[in-house]
């Protein structure tokens, strides 16, 4: 009886592998489980690499935009298939659209079609799309965040289409997401099954002043005044608050004013609390538990749990080390800070680094250094409701739009669609995305990364006007982020917004003095369960079990 | 309203009047200036303290303005919120104009010619947001999401209202005896309306017209709702300001500062008409 | 009360039915369904993707009515209107009463004060960031010159009062166009001879201008409470309600509600309860001033 269990297993889990619904890493590791041999399994992973790859190029002299390009994409562009055609894609008016116009001409040029683009404003997105899925289906394909996933979901048949199908099919671009890093994945697909084509790849790490933090005398006057050695950089929350607290108050950089700890912003609806959710993640993420956001089984929130509590009261504290004007800061307030000079640490996006580079916008060019989120010695399990010792808890995070397009069901243009879409997930543009700054697109996929990671080049980032050590530290600590084996789960259930801004709220008001952490969290508790009443709590558990593949 | 005023007054008033005015000047001026500095900053300089004026505090550059006037939709906003404001006031004058005559000039059964006049006025008081969805919903089944005509029927509903309200106080001041003359020479009811109380109230209609464009050419929230692309107005490039790195208030600045200058300019030349009407709504009560 | 009469002929009748049905039939036939549709929402419990969930009978309203935020933005708000409203219509009017009596150099004076009011909210809210932020901020820069620190966009009294400087900037040269127009549409010779009595133009603001412009003002209050109440680009765009929601006007949470969290049922009950709140005060407001004509 188990055997054929087993061997039902094995069939099913080979078919996902072949359909490219599931990594390899993952089918070698559940294979393993089920006891299969290693000889069986080569066989079946170098006939899937084979069958895939056996065509493919590494570049082609008549279609230079796409590399690597399979010969079936070489003679399907011959004939200027998508001629006569016009495809129309949604997306938000933001460096991340203009990314994507970026390839619009060129994909035209390859393949005879075209494409309209239509940017609208970050705050009318959500409604765009969903008013268009819902009535007038104008739109083949839509640039969405990351958090609208849920709602993609809602209907018994999903508003998006995965693109499976088209992964197989060898005259399409090439890209395959077992590429991707896994946590990054996580935020393309649900259920396992792929439906957004590689676009952009968000998350929050520390970016600190590697040149002061490198000073002698610094570090001296930390250990004289706070104890124990300087952490350069900083691993845990308590050291991450000493450094900050330390270098608050005084002029480290000489220009003859006092200088900051900590660059923050947390004015409302300007996406400040991602800063909170990226900090808090090692108090409630651990080996022991990955449930930030709500209880699996009874789906009550988990937002004011001892761990969170601590979380914030602790965020509270770094805010201190900031300018206090900072609670009603924009984002580029923030940064602006941290490009000025001024303040020695910012957790946040891979803007930052890539703003550093340039002289006219930042004076710290060639002084960034990048590192993970420090970690937690203590982390609090909320569903066992006990809080559990670490040497070092270190929580990565997604956290971020990671935009990026998903093909509408209704459209009737869908393999031109999806064409596009792939032709911007090549390697080669993929790479071109996230060396150029002007796409706001961040790496996240393997190859990207400098070898051994990938294969990435870090001529192609001086070209952009890199710092090259700077860019290696970049992507240094933006890999060891993504890969860290913990990860902040990401809220993609229906209403996600919502949930965000009653929690932005009221981080805002405990920054504001206006009230307590316990307090706010509680009451951010209860407007949640409302939100999860509303949307039928049946509904979002399921959803929200489906929503961590 | 002039010499008499003036001349009598002791010097301290006068004195006390224009530095009134002279404050008052500075004080619409300064937000003015403030736009046009911010367009020409860079992003750091945006929130660099004392990069007041340009040259002597900070590099003036002209890449928010090279960057909103390249992108063809700045064109086609522009257009689309000509066309609508224009397309939006034509139509509210061709109907609310004659319900507004037909209210001035006679009585109704069963509703005071008053009253009728208030429940126009009440169509303003819902706050849009609470509609806009089913108002989305209406324009898509007639398929008119994302067209200037979409956005025209919308503005005109919500814009009638003033038409009316104003037309008809105009209409009441309009001589009767005029009218009276022309209906003993067997002049029609429509010839009367048409060739004498109309042109007689031709003040009033521009000024109908410049509140309704100027109402159109400022709304945001139903633009950037039931707009993408084809028929997307000026509003919704201000609001796309806000982007994934946050607000860019150097290109808000620009497009602040394009947004503006057409009705202000149309302002300067409409100034003496504009003055009068807004207050015919009011005088009669 | 003066009615305007012609002979009522059946022709007639045919007319003036003609001339005033166009518009009542634009009005009716466009928003019966939109606002049928609001109330219709209002009773319901509204999913996205799912449509109308469940019929929930009042309790969309119970919520809202026991909803703190609820009263605390319409508390916001009417502290909003009651502070911007009074201020533009004094400003408003002094300067219509100073350009009415011939200060040299009207004819200039006159469109720049009106150009306020033709920008857009939501642009000026942006440039209001770039005006009251401590970081290089125009105005705070100005105050800190003079040794004044204000800490406007971090708390709530600094939010409200920020986008209230603004509200009045945009708004007074509204009442300053109605004011100018009124002022010029009494009679030179009232002025003139009370202009004999007085010894400065004050003394003849005071005791003629104002209530002979009454009237006016008090429909440019009206005018201006009813736009206030739904105040919404500025107050979103300067402080988006924040910190906290303690500068969060009632436009600025009912579209929250209803657009970015589509939660149509709440949002409709808010913009319903609203929609009878003030309709109360407005019908109030007009008997009041009927009679103070009277």
């Amino acid at each position: 009886m188990s055997q054929d269990h087993s061997k039902n297993e094995f069939e099913k889990l080979s078919a996902g592998y072949l359909a490219g619904r599931i990594s390899r890493r993952h089918f070698i590791g559940q294979a393993a489980k089920l006891g299969i041999s290693a000889a069986l399994l080569s066989r079946i992973v170098s006939f899937k690499a084979s069958a895939a790859e056996s065509n493919l190029l590494d570049s082609s002299p008549d279609y230079p935009n796409e590399a690597p390009i399979t010969k079936e994409r070489v003679e399907f562009l011959k004939t200027k298939p998508y001629k006569g055609q016009t495809i129309n894609i949604l997306v938000l008016k933001a460096t991340v659209g203009d990314g994507l116009k970026y390839w619009v001409p060129k994909w035209e040029e390859e393949t005879g079609g075209k494409v309209n683009v239509a940017e609208v404003p970050i705050d009318t997105l959500h409604q765009q799309i969903f008013s268009d899925l819902q009535t007038t289906h104008r739109y083949d394909a839509y640039m969405t965040g990351a958090w609208f996933y849920g709602d993609f979901f809602v209907p018994k048949e999903p508003y998006i289409i995965e693109v499976a199908p088209y992964l197989k099919d060898p005259k399409y671009p090439y890209w395959t997401p077992d590429d991707w890093i896994p946590a990054m994945r996580t935020l393309y697909s649900w259920q396992g099954k792929v439906y957004g084509v590689l676009f952009d790849g968000d998350c929050q790490i520390l970016y600190y002043r590697r040149d002061v933090f490198d000073k002698p005398e610094n570090q001296q006057k930390f250990k004289d005044k706070v104890g124990y050695d300087f952490p350069n950089p900083p691993k845990t929350t308590k050291q991450m608050y000493d450094v900050a607290n330390f270098y608050t108050g005084w002029d480290w950089n000489g220009d003859g004013q006092n200088d900051w700890g900590i660059a923050l912003h947390a004015k409302v609806n300007e996406q400040g609390f991602f800063h909170f959710l990226t900090l808090a993640a090692p108090y409630v993420c651990s080996p022991n538990n990955k449930y930030f956001w709500f209880n699996p089984e009874t789906m009550k929130p988990l937002i004011n749990s001892e761990g969170h509590q601590r979380a914030l009261e602790d965020y509270v504290k770094y805010l201190a080390c900031g300018p206090k004007e900072a609670i009603s800061w924009t984002l580029g307030q923030g940064w602006n800070l941290f490009l000025a000079g001024q303040a020695v640490m910012e957790p946040t996006w891979g803007d930052l680094p890539t703003f550093a580079q340039d002289p006219k916008e930042s004076k710290v060019r060639g002084k960034v250094g990048c590192t993970i989120i420090p970690g937690t010695t203590e982390a609090y399990d909320p569903i066992k409701g006990q809080w559990d010792k670490f040497d070092l808890n270190s929580c990565g995070n997604v956290n971020g739009g990671t935009w990026h397009c998903v093909i509408s069901r209704f459209s009737k243009k869908k393999d031109p669609t999806y064409d596009f879409l792939a032709f911007m997930a090549t390697k080669k543009n993929a790479i071109y995305n996230c060396t150029h700054g002007f796409t706001g697109v961040q790496p996240g996929m393997k190859f990207e990364y400098f070898p051994p990671v990938g294969t990435g080049k870090v001529e192609e980032w001086v070209e952009q006007g890199w710092d090259a050590d700077e860019a290696k530290r970049y992507l240094d600590g933006y890999y060891q982020n993504l890969s860290l084996p913990v990860q902040e789960s990401y809220l993609r259930i229906p209403g996600a917004a919502e949930y965000w801004h009653e929690l932005d709220v009221r981080l805002s008001a405990v920054l504001a003095g206006q009230t307590q952490p316990k307090a706010a969290l509680d009451d951010c508790s209860q407007s949640w369960e409302r939100i999860t009443e509303r949307y039928g709590r049946d509904k979002q558990k399921k959803l929200y079990a489906e929503s961590f593949a | 309203m002039d010499n008499l005023l003036w001349r009598n007054s002791k010097w301290a008033s006068k004195l006390v009047a224009m530095v009134i005015v002279c404050l008052a000047l500075c004080w619409v001026a300064i937000p003015f200036l403030w736009a046009i500095v911010n367009s020409i900053k860079s992003h750091s300089a945006i929130f660099r303290t004392g990069a007041f004026i340009p040259f002597l505090q900070f590099t003036p550059t002209l890449d928010p303005w090279k960057e909103v006037l390249g992108d063809p939709q700045t064109l086609n906003c522009l257009f689309s919120s000509t066309l609508v404001g224009v397309g939006t006031t034509v139509l509210v004058l061709l109907i609310g104009t004659p319900a507004a005559y037909s209210l001035a000039r006679f009585e109704f059964k069963r509703m005071k010619s008053k009253d009728i006049t208030l429940w126009f006025l009440t169509q303003r008081v819902l706050p849009p947001v609470v509609v806009l969805s089913p108002f989305y919903i209406l324009l898509a089944e007639l398929g008119l999401i994302d067209t200037w005509t979409g956005l025209i029927l919308l503005y005109s509903t919500f814009n009638l209202a003033f038409c009316v309200v104003i037309m008809r106080d105009i209409f009441r001041d309009v001589s009767k005896e005029v009218e009276e003359a022309a209906r003993m020479e067997g002049a029609s009811l429509w010839q009367i309306f048409w060739m004498i109380a109309l042109p007689l109230s031709l003040d009033g209609l521009i000024v109908t017209a410049f509140i309704v464009f100027a109402f159109c050419w400022n709304e945001a929230l139903f633009a950037s709702a039931v707009t993408s692309q084809h028929a997307a107005t000026m509003p919704t490039l201000i609001l796309a300001s806000r982007s994934t790195r946050g607000v860019d208030f150097n290109s808000a600045a620009v497009n602040t500062i394009l947004a503006i200058a057409p009705p202000v300019i149309l302002s300067f030349f409409v100034q003496r008409y504009l003055a009068r009407g807004l207050s015919f709504g009011a005088v009669k009560g | 009360m003066e009615v305007n009469e012609i002979v009522q002929s059946k022709a007639e009748r045919g007319f003036k039915y003609a001339l005033l049905a166009p518009a009542v039939i634009w009005i009716i036939g466009l928003t019966f369904f939109p606002i049928l549709a609001a109330v219709r929402y209002s009773f319901a419990n509204y999913v996205l993707g799912e449509g109308i969930t469940a019929y929930v009978g009042l309790a969309n309203y119970a919520r809202v009515l026991t909803d703190g935020a609820f009263w605390y933005s319409i508390f916001i708000t009417l502290i909003f209107v009651v502070v911007t409203v009074p201020i533009e219509v004094c400003v408003g009017f002094v300067l219509a009463w100073i350009i009415t009596i011939g200060v040299p150099g009207s004819k200039v004076f006159r469109p720049i004060l009106t150009a306020p009011l033709f920008t857009m909210e939501v642009a000026i809210g942006y440039l209001g960031v770039t005006l009251f932020t401590d970081q290089g901020g125009l105005y705070s820069s100005i105050l800190a010159a003079l040794g004044i620190h204000i800490d406007w966009l971090s708390t709530a009294s600094g939010g409200l009062a920020a986008a209230m400087i603004l509200d009045i900037w945009i708004w007074t040269p509204f009442v300053f166009l109605m004011s100018l127009a009124t002022l010029a549409a009494i009679p030179k010779d009232i002025f003139d001879a009370a202009m004999l009595e007085a010894s400065s133009h004050w003394q003849v603001f005071r005791h003629v201008a104002i209530p002979l412009a009454w009237p006016v003002l008090s429909i440019a209050i009206l005018l201006r409470l009813l736009e206030g109440f739904k105040s919404f680009g500025l107050p979103y765009a300067l402080t988006s309600g924040g910190p906290g929601t303690s500068t969060q006007l009632f436009s600025v949470m009912a579209d929250l509600t209803t657009i970015q969290f589509t939660d149509f049922g709440r949002g409709s009950a808010m913009g319903i309860v609203y929609l009878i709140m003030v309709s109360i005060v407005i019908t109030f407001f007009f008997k009041q001033m009927r009679k103070r004509m009277n």
